[in-house]
């Protein structure tokens, strides 16, 4: 096992959660957190999904369980064995925090009376709807909590359904806030050394990541852009009015006028592209918000006739957040990713492979940032089990 | 403040943050507890504090007009910055250090500072001058070519999805910060880029190419990978005319067992018994007319009335919710009381709302929650607190401008 490195090296979590909230457990264990993920003996039922190396199902070929249950050690633990709960019970008494997305419960432990006899124990719980309310058995997995909690009605455009986020997309929230609410409560077990259980509500967490989306209920009647108290799906048009996606000649391209819609003004000037903008005028509106809108309308046949890539790099360069609409292919070449030394190392199963990076620098400085000095290591991602026999070892379990 | 804990009783934050994610990240660290005290003065405001924008992810915290233009206004902020905990702002690479309160300038008089940079790409790297915001880095991150419908790359998310996640993580790197000081003493600073948190959304697309060489695609409500249906979005009684009156609902049949009871839900008709339709490999291979034969079934019904029916067979489904409907008709938020009204109208909005913290701490409950505040409201007390300066003083600087 290489050295522990990262921030949070030396801290033992014990993972339980399911898709809800695995990315939690995933953001801890890429912060060099000594993550273990117990699984039954058929191995974790996310070892199931796709997409697989060689497109072929097997213990280490799930790319989406590579991903989100990387820098994990797996243990077997049965359920239906004699002594599951014992043994649960003891890989509790060795976690720091336990992230749980209702293993405990299934297995018939009790959270309050696993925190009497772990009094800095850190319990953080996961559940769709909360411990109450109408709710509270309803199952949610991605399409339906993105649809409940708010995701979908504002995606897709008129001629789709509404549509979910792309992958987990709303479980980032929900994982994020998990991780959140681990650290939080391990810092008062640091100021206090008293630990605590913390409920993680995924309807809320998800509800609560809308951006526009309450404010527009909330203000309808003083927000300026909220011509309606909800905002209906319209492909990529940004509830301002001043973000969309247009097709170039070969690739498609986020363009948008902000934040200096002057600037943009001039550039189309400068090519000649501004004629049906000034022949209504600049000033014949009187807020920037429809200047804004306006410049965006000449915008649109102007950057069709561009090529994307080109357009994206002489908007950068004029200071313009332009956003070209890469695929993965493209994402992978990306040589911003790759001057940050983003990408991974890392073995899957037998073979080398190389996936994404943390999403964080953290650095001790003084000195320019290096990611090199502090990258946690990438652990091997193994096969169901795989440290079922150290860990045995660590906490004193006979095989 | 009520004398509840919090999980982050003491922690100190000055924070630079503006627009949406940076101010995201701060206000759930001062949900917790964080003394908060956000920067902003009327020159530099890109949201000015009675904006609604401005209003929703500010509360929690304290507001102080800091002019960091004027000498003084810089000496106050390296003052301050050696008093904090953390040190956060989502500008462009390097404007702390032209202030004068760079990491290097503060690290060597306070050494357990958290430094924060919250930037679109990072903070070194070619396209480091980048300029980004949500939409920018869908686009550059692969959300937008796969968050559609088969041969679309213009759909994306419909709202500024990056900008919350970029907030979490702030959070999180914040507090894995926190936690590795309070082992070693020592500070950190935190480069992050917003890119790299968009890229984790299609990481398992990532490794897909650098594994297989595969070009991931859009798959609408399907999953991208994996063998489920029906999974998707259906129409129901709608309220009136338009997209916006459009009623849908999701229906998730993740197991064979959930396509079974989902078949009871409908009454068992004839279709659904077609052999082609007993697997989930059949009956993603025959996805169109399954989709057709369940919207013509959810077309007769109301949203509500489809979830209440799937649900209480155990089958997961769930109503397409806009904003009005988590607002005024989502009977789990009422329940929970997850949205409110702050008690103290807003000098300039009036009454504002916000969304409750979605974390219950057992011990250390967050749930105290104080409006926004607006331009320099908090001079006083935060100048007095963190550096001791008596009132006239700061009066005085109020009056001179550093203070405004």
């Amino acid at each position: 096992m290489p050295e522990p490195s990262g921030a949070l090296a030396g801290i033992k979590v014990l993972d339980l959660l399911d898709e809800r909230a695995i990315y939690g457990a995933k953001l801890l264990a890429d912060l060099g957190a000594d993550v273990l993920r117990p699984e039954p003996p058929g191995g974790d039922p996310l070892r199931r999904r796709g997409p697989y190396k060689d497109d072929v199902p097997g213990p280490t070929n799930s790319l989406w369980h590579a991903f989100y249950a990387s820098n994990r050690r797996f243990v077997t633990l049965d359920p239906a064995a004699d002594d599951s709960r014992r043994r649960l019970n003891q890989l509790v008494a060795w976690a720091d925090v336990v992230l749980d997305g209702g293993t405990l419960a299934a297995a018939g432990l009790d959270p309050d009376s696993l925190l009497e006899r772990h009094p800095a124990l850190v319990l953080v719980e996961v559940s769709s709807f909360g411990p109450s309310g109408p709710w509270r058995d309803y199952l949610a997995p991605d399409l339906v909590a993105s649809a409940l909690g708010g995701v979908c009605a504002t995606t897709g455009d008129v001629d789709t359904p509404p549509l979910k986020g792309y992958g987990e997309a709303a479980f980032h929230f929900s994982g994020s806030y998990a991780a959140i609410a681990a650290l939080a409560a391990l810092r008062h077990v640091r100021e206090q050394g008293e630990g605590q259980r913390v409920e993680v509500n995924v309807h809320e967490c998800i509800a609560s990541c809308l951006e526009h989306v309450l404010m527009w209920r909330w203000y309808n009647d003083a927000l300026p852009m909220a011509r309606t108290p909800s905002l209906p799906r319209r492909g990529s048009l940004h509830w301002s009015n001043a973000y969309v996606v247009v097709e170039a000649l070969d690739g498609a391209i986020m363009i948008t006028p902000t934040p200096d819609v002057g600037a943009q003004i001039a550039w189309l000037i400068e090519e000649d592209a501004a004629e049906e903008l000034l022949a209504v005028g600049l000033d014949e509106e009187d807020s920037d918000v429809s200047l804004a809108e306006r410049a965006l309308e000449s915008m649109r046949p102007w950057a069709a006739a561009k090529r994307a890539k080109e357009l994206f790099f002489e908007a950068q360069g004029r200071h313009c957040p332009f956003g070209l609409v890469q695929s993965v292919d493209q994402i992978a070449e990306n040589p911003q990713l790759e001057a940050r030394g983003w990408w991974r190392d890392f073995m899957l199963g037998d073979s080398p492979a190389r996936g994404p990076g943390p999403p964080f620098q953290i650095d001790r400085g003084p000195g320019p940032p290096s990611r090199v000095e502090e990258k946690p290591d990438t652990r091997p991602y193994t096969g169901p089990g795989a440290d079922t026999e150290a860990v045995l070892a660590e906490i004193g379990w006979e095989a | 403040m009520a004398d509840t804990p919090r999980p982050l009783d003491g922690m100190r934050i000055l924070d630079f943050t503006h627009v949406l994610a940076g101010p995201f990240g701060t206000r759930i660290l001062a949900d917790m507890g964080a003394d908060v005290v956000k920067v902003i003065t009327e020159a530099r405001a890109s949201n000015a504090p009675d904006n609604q924008y401005y209003v929703n992810w500010n509360r929690n915290k304290r507001a102080l007009s800091l002019d960091m233009s004027h000498d003084e206004g810089r000496e106050v902020g390296l003052r301050l910055a050696a008093k904090a905990d953390v040190v956060i702002d989502n500008f462009s690479p390097g404007v702390l250090d032209r202030w004068g309160i760079g990491y290097e300038t503060v690290s060597p008089d306070n050494p357990s500072i958290i430094y924060v940079q919250m930037s679109g790409v990072g903070a070194e790297g070619p396209w480091a001058d980048f300029v980004t915001f949500a939409p920018t880095l869908h686009a550059l991150a692969g959300i937008t070519a796969l968050t559609g419908v088969p041969g679309r790359r213009d759909i994306g998310m419909g709202f500024s999805y990056n900008d919350s996640l970029s907030g979490l993580h702030a959070a999180v790197a914040v507090l894995a910060a926190v936690e590795e000081r309070s082992r070693s003493g020592r500070g950190r600073r935190l480069d992050i880029a917003q890119l790299e948190i968009a890229l984790n959304v299609v990481g398992p697309a990532l490794l897909d190419y650098s594994v297989n060489g595969r070009v991931a695609q859009p798959s609408g409500n399907r999953l991208p990978y994996d063998d489920a249906a029906p999974h998707n979005c259906y129409p129901c009684i709608a309220e009136g005319e338009g997209t916006h009156n459009e009623r849908w609902v999701a229906i998730a049949c993740m197991t064979d067992e959930h396509w079974q009871s989902f078949r009871r839900v409908m009454g068992n008709p004839g279709w659904a018994r077609d052999e082609r339709y007993h697997s989930a490999s059949g009956r993603t291979a025959h996805l169109q007319t399954l989709d057709e034969h369940v919207a013509d079934w959810t077309r007769e019904l109301t949203a509500e009335r489809v979830m209440a029916l799937c649900q209480a067979a155990g089958v997961p489904a769930g109503v397409v919710q806009s904003g009005v409907d988590l607002v005024d008709h989502d009977p789990q938020i009422a329940h929970d009381k997850f949205l409110f009204e702050f008690d103290d109208p807003h000098p300039a909005v009036g009454v504002t709302y916000g969304d409750r913290l979605p974390l219950s701490f057992s011990r250390t409950p967050a749930d105290q929650y104080t409006r926004s505040r607006t331009y320099g409201e908090d001079n006083v007390a935060v100048l007095g607190e963190w550096l001791g300066l008596p009132e006239d003083e700061v009066r005085a600087g109020e009056d001179a401008g550093t203070f405004r």
